[in-house]
């Protein structure tokens, strides 16, 4: 870089009116090995700020353990809720019918009177049958 | 969030946020200890640090506040070790034996006052934007400007001086 331009820089420098980018010029002028006498005092200044940019963080970072579970406190809450709906449903189950199923349920205990009255009649004629065997059997003996 | 997400924003600037609490608090155990305790507050407030467009402008901040109130309270606590860092640092250029130039540009930064130290560190070591400067510090860029040319100032007149001094 001109001699004339590195003084130009480093006016601007002092006034706090470089960019990053004339900062970066002036920075490697004076890292280099050609730095104009009169401009060797400001030498420390460039180097020491490089150094310091060396300069790191060796420790560790330590936070605190993370906890497992967080925040769930309502998932019991919800699970004991769950229980008791159960509970609650259980004891209080009502047989309800439809209409529908009263009018099948009456149809079926007439049906059931039906079919008993039915049978009833069933043995009743099977009995007047022994009339008939006693004829069959007397006539047997006649028509011999 | 988790750790390793945490970690993995704020870890990068470990080195960044090191450098400016030593340029601050000067001792190296010091600084360690201010990395540490900024770096639980972060993790103490990382609901919220997603929501800073800039974690490392917003680590920053807190690191600086955080160096200055430790300064302040050790201050408050040894008021005599502050008056004679200050008679120390009248005499700087005079008391300092160093021909070397870097090691006194060290010393030299090291009696600025606290603000024109911390830009100095954020612009010519940590190279920041003036707008992110003066966001960091919650500034302006004028401001950011006129404490940096006091500090490159002072900084340059005491060097030149010593140099002379030296020379001579």
């Amino acid at each position: 870089m001109e001699l004339t331009k590195v003084e130009h820089l480093l006016a601007s420098y002092f006034e706090g009116t470089t960019t990053l980018q004339e900062e970066a010029e002036l920075r490697a002028y004076f890292s280099g090995s050609d730095v104009a006498p009169h401009l060797q005092a400001y030498q420390p200044m460039f180097a020491a700020f490089a150094q310091s940019k060396d300069e790191t963080f060796t420790r560790e970072v330590v936070l605190p353990k993370e906890k497992k579970s967080t925040n769930r406190w309502w998932l019991g809450i919800a699970a004991s809720l769950l229980v008791a709906i159960g509970v609650f449903g259980f004891f209080n189950q009502e047989p309800t019918l439809t209409a529908e199923e009263k009018e099948a349920m009456i149809a079926f205990e007439k049906t059931k009177e039906a079919f008993k009255m039915l049978s009833q009649n069933f043995n009743e004629g099977a009995e007047e049958l022994t009339y008939i065997n006693n004829f069959t059997e007397t006539k047997n003996k006649i028509l011999k | 969030m988790r750790q390793g997400e945490f970690l993995a924003i704020v870890l990068p600037i470990k080195d960044k946020l090191y450098r400016l609490a030593k340029r601050i608090l000067v001792s190296q155990d010091e600084a360690e200890d201010a990395v540490q305790e900024v770096y639980l507050k972060l993790w103490k407030g990382r609901g919220k640090i997603k929501n800073y467009k800039n974690p490392e402008a917003f680590a920053m901040t807190m690191t600086k506040n955080y160096c200055l109130d430790r300064l302040k309270s050790k201050q408050a606590g040894n008021l005599k070790i502050v008056h004679s860092n200050y008679a120390h640092s009248q005499n700087v250029a005079r008391e300092i034996e160093a021909n070397d130039g870097v090691a006194l540009v060290f010393k030299i930064m090291e009696t600025l006052p606290e603000q024109q130290k911390i830009v100095l560190q954020l612009r010519d070591v940590e190279q920041f934007e003036f707008a992110e400067i003066a966001k960091m510090l919650d500034s302006n860029e004028t401001a950011v400007r006129v404490a940096l040319s006091r500090a490159r100032k002072t900084v340059r007149e005491q060097l030149i001086q010593q140099y002379n001094y030296g020379i001579n």
